[in-house]
């Protein structure tokens, strides 16, 4: 009887509960306050190049394809999509009778208008190499955009699912100017009521949306406060509810507050030393002493402050995690080390190398620079480390590697997937590729997968990649960054992607 | 006369401003496009932002834009956002003046009242605790003393919202901590000024005329300590603005010190260079404006100019 009762009690209560969930799903309420550290100049997605525009861009924006808080590729605004037998053109169906938030319609035209926006040479976007293999696309009737591609490429749906390719209203765009930065025009769940420059802004529900995300807030308001001191304080005290970069030293801090506490979510972020492969980086066995001589426990849990994991592979966490490889964390061995540096020829003392590090760009990044170089003095290496400030650093690290003068740098790396990254690192001679890595197997195999659209195939052809280069060692692996936000026990279902973007799709406030 | 000479006078050195501006920003080290295109573009890629910034015009060229940009805003226009730089500096540049002249103003209240205790009883309690709170004002970083104010007004009392500048409430804080340096240069300025005009002769006179003691310190000796206060209170106003770049960061103020910063850690050019063109322009005419007040004060150096 009494358990009669109690099954009673539960069943009314979860009556009321799914009411009220129900209620809350199809009502926006509550302001989510946010305090961020960059100040979003621009969410044009052709030149917004951080996390928290990327995050306001999914809000605001859609894309045809987007990503989950796993980085899992998903529909968006698209319905169905095939590649043509010769795989040189995509064909994109897309959903129909969508409108931008100002009322003009989203069809095929649209979406292709907003490409070849991007791709135009004269909107100067950040982002025309990264997607200069869409080639150009084509508006077909209503629902169907067809992209020619420039080369067959097998990864264009992890490209359309990044929030650089989300939908911009051109017509709108073009009325309004640079102030479409600010406003931009879009058709998600959300719309930018305010932006008062470096300052903050505010998004509202977009009324007209009619897609699988919509708002569950009714405001979202963003605080932008470069000084990590004042932005805890913000949280501390209660003014906002959310915090972005919570530095390691405020960790126990945030986490002792009654009502929030840190949370640590993985990022795609690979931290690691470049090397300029000629003089003594040439030799395969210096590499391999170098990566062996350092500690990367003792870096990410003392330096770090717990902010890291050892990297057990070439890309981070998120990077298509279904091609991603990983490998045994490397050993920690200085006598190890010691012997390789003998059998190349250098007794202690006798090899010179010299490496740059940012100040200020990753976290604690002159510290490590000064632990590593100690590492390094412990196998009888002469090490220098060079630290500079971040825009002569972006100049080193950007120089062809004939011209460097010293033997590695600091570079930290989240991009838009596997072949991407890849490709732009080690192909032979690409431009972006600044350690002067040559590899013909490396070299055939990249090519091989840009082309290949079977996901068994670019996974055995990744995963060989990922082999040979975990192999090769031509970096100093480091580790892969972990994010930390504070946040308010009042927020529930808040996701981070591994890039930093906060999503916003199925946060509610209790 | 005087005005049209001194302004005359100012403009070879706004000239001379732009000039080293724009040739000191260029050598920032860093390509703005490199640093746009981030670090896994390709040269050819940069190549082409490169291009479309018209960083590839010969100096002269983009000098020429520069100068043209002073009265054409659609010509200089910040490489991230697009638009005009003029546009940018404008809304930023009413916080920073908020946070500056309120500083400055109170702090020249506070100042000066106490520099007139501590001149009236040298030597007392209250000379001393002054003189210790001025050296502390004096010599504590802005940057540490506001980081200490969030923490006790903001986190502990709870009474002041700890950064951002939507409220008026946000905007006392930083007028409090940045009005502490001119607040201790001019309690001890005036304290010293006045303890050497208060042994002064015509002060005797007016003493005997039967003026009370405060009458006496208020309308005759402290219009002298005055003249001096004015150029300090020039000097540290152009200071203060220099000094906006540390406090809008601390507080999380939108000015033209956080924009300033911003722009330089992106190496967005036109932004860097006009701000800083346009802080130039503040100094020369708070120059100006010293002067005429201190000619208005001390007729004297009227007089100079007169036999000149």
């Amino acid at each position: 009887m009494r358990n009669l009762r109690r099954s009673c009690y539960v069943a009314a209560l979860s009556v009321g509960v799914s009411i009220m969930a129900l209620q809350v799903q199809a009502q926006p309420a509550g302001t989510l306050r946010i305090a961020v550290g960059a100040d979003p100049a621009t969410f044009d997605p052709a030149f917004n190049d951080l996390p928290v525009g990327n995050a306001v861009d999914l809000a605001v924006m859609e894309g045809l394809f987007r990503l989950d808080p796993q980085n899992n590729v998903q529909k968006n605004l698209a319905t169905d999509y095939a590649f043509s037998p010769d795989g040189k053109v995509f064909t994109v169906k897309i959903r129909t009778g969508r409108k931008f938030s100002n009322g003009d319609p989203l069809n095929a035209e649209a979406v292709a208008a907003s490409f070849n926006r991007m791709l135009d040479e004269k909107t100067g976007s950040i982002y025309r190499g990264l997607y200069a293999s869409l080639g150009t696309i084509k508006a077909v009737g209503e629902d169907t955009v067809e992209f020619h591609l420039a080369e067959p490429n097998g990864h264009i749906l992890m490209l359309l699912s990044n929030t650089a390719a989300s939908i911009v209203n051109v017509k709108a765009l073009q009325a309004m100017g640079a102030e479409y930065g600010r406003k931009p025009v879009g058709s998600g769940p959300y719309m930018v009521e305010k932006f008062i420059g470096g300052e903050g802004f505010r998004l509202v529900p977009n009324p007209s949306y009619s897609g699988d995300y919509p708002a569950t807030l009714k405001a979202i308001d963003f605080t932008v406060v470069p000084e990590d001191g004042s932005r805890m304080a913000l949280l501390e005290t209660g003014s906002v509810d959310v915090v972005e970069r919570v530095p390691p030293e405020s960790m126990p801090a945030i986490n002792a507050l009654k009502d929030a506490k840190v949370i640590n979510p993985p990022s795609m972020f690979s931290i690691n030393m470049e090397m300029v492969l000629r003089g003594p980086l040439a030799d395969p066995r210096v590499r391999k002493a170098l990566n062996l001589a350092i500690d990367r426990e003792g870096i990410t849990k003392g330096i770090l402050g717990g902010l890291g994991t050892p990297s057990v592979g070439m890309v981070g966490p998120g990077t298509q995690d279904e091609l991603r490889k990983t490998f045994p964390p490397i050993a920690f061995d200085p006598e190890g080390a010691k012997k390789l540096l003998a059998e190349a020829g250098y007794k202690p003392g006798q090899l010179t190398l010299s490496f740059t590090c940012p100040t200020g760009r990753y976290i604690k990044d002159s510290q490590v620079c000064q632990a590593l170089a100690g590492s390094f003095e412990d196998i009888g290496i002469k090490a220098t480390p060079i630290v500079v400030d971040r825009g002569t650093w972006t100049k080193v690290v950007g120089m062809e590697p004939a011209q460097r003068t010293d033997n590695m740098g600091i570079v930290g790396r989240a991009t838009a997937g596997m072949d991407y990254t890849l490709y732009r690192l080690f192909f032979t001679g690409v431009g972006a590729n600044r350690t002067g890595y040559t590899n013909p197997r490396v070299d055939a195999l990249l090519k091989e997968g840009r082309a290949a659209t079977d996901p068994a195939k670019q996974k055995e052809i990744y995963g060989e990649i990922q082999n040979i280069v975990w192999s090769d060692q031509p970096f100093l692996f480091l580790w892969y960054q972990t994010q930390a936000l504070g946040v308010a026990n009042r927020v529930q279902g808040l996701a981070i992607q591994p890039n930093e973007t906060l999503v916003f799709d199925k946060v509610t406030l209790k | 006369m005087f005005v049209l000479k001194r302004l005359g006078s100012a403009l070879p050195t706004l000239f001379a401003v732009s000039l080293l501006v724009f040739l000191f920003v260029d050598l920032i080290p860093g390509d703005p496009a490199q640093i746009l295109a981030g670090p896994t573009a390709s040269n050819e890629e940069i190549e082409s932002i490169r291009k479309f910034l018209g960083l590839n015009e010969p100096l002269l060229t983009r000098y020429g834009q520069f100068l043209r940009g002073i009265w054409d805003p659609s010509a200089a226009t910040s490489f991230r956002t697009h638009r005009p730089v003029v546009v940018e500096l404008s809304e930023r540049l009413p916080n920073t003046l908020i946070v500056s002249i309120g500083g400055l103003a109170l702090g020249l209240v506070v100042g000066t009242i106490a520099g007139i205790v501590c001149a009236m009883r040298p030597g007392g309690l209250a000379d001393a605790a002054i003189t210790v709170l001025t050296l502390a004002g004096i010599s504590m970083p802005i940057y540490w003393l506001g980081l200490l104010c969030i923490w006790l007004f903001a986190v502990n009392l709870g009474w002041l919202p700890a950064a951002g500048a939507s409220t008026p409430a946000h905007f006392v804080l930083p007028i409090l901590v940045i009005a502490t340096r001119p607040a201790a240069m001019f309690s001890r300025l005036v304290a010293t000024s006045l303890l050497e005009t208060m042994g002064k002769d015509y002060l005797d006179t007016a003493r005997a005329k039967g003026l009370s003691e405060t009458r006496v310190v208020l309308f005759h000796a402290l219009r002298n300590s005055l003249i001096a206060a004015v150029s300090v209170a020039g000097v540290q106003f152009g200071g203060m603005l220099g000094g906006s770049v540390v406090t809008e960061t601390v507080f999380g103020i939108p000015g033209v010190g956080r924009l300033l910063v911003d722009a330089v850690s992106r190496a967005d050019y036109p932004v860097i260079q006009y701000a800083i063109l346009m802080f130039a322009f503040f100094f020369v005419v708070i120059n100006l404006v010293t002067d005429l007040l201190t000619q208005w004060l001390d007729p004297r150096t009227r007089d100079q100019e007169r036999a000149i």
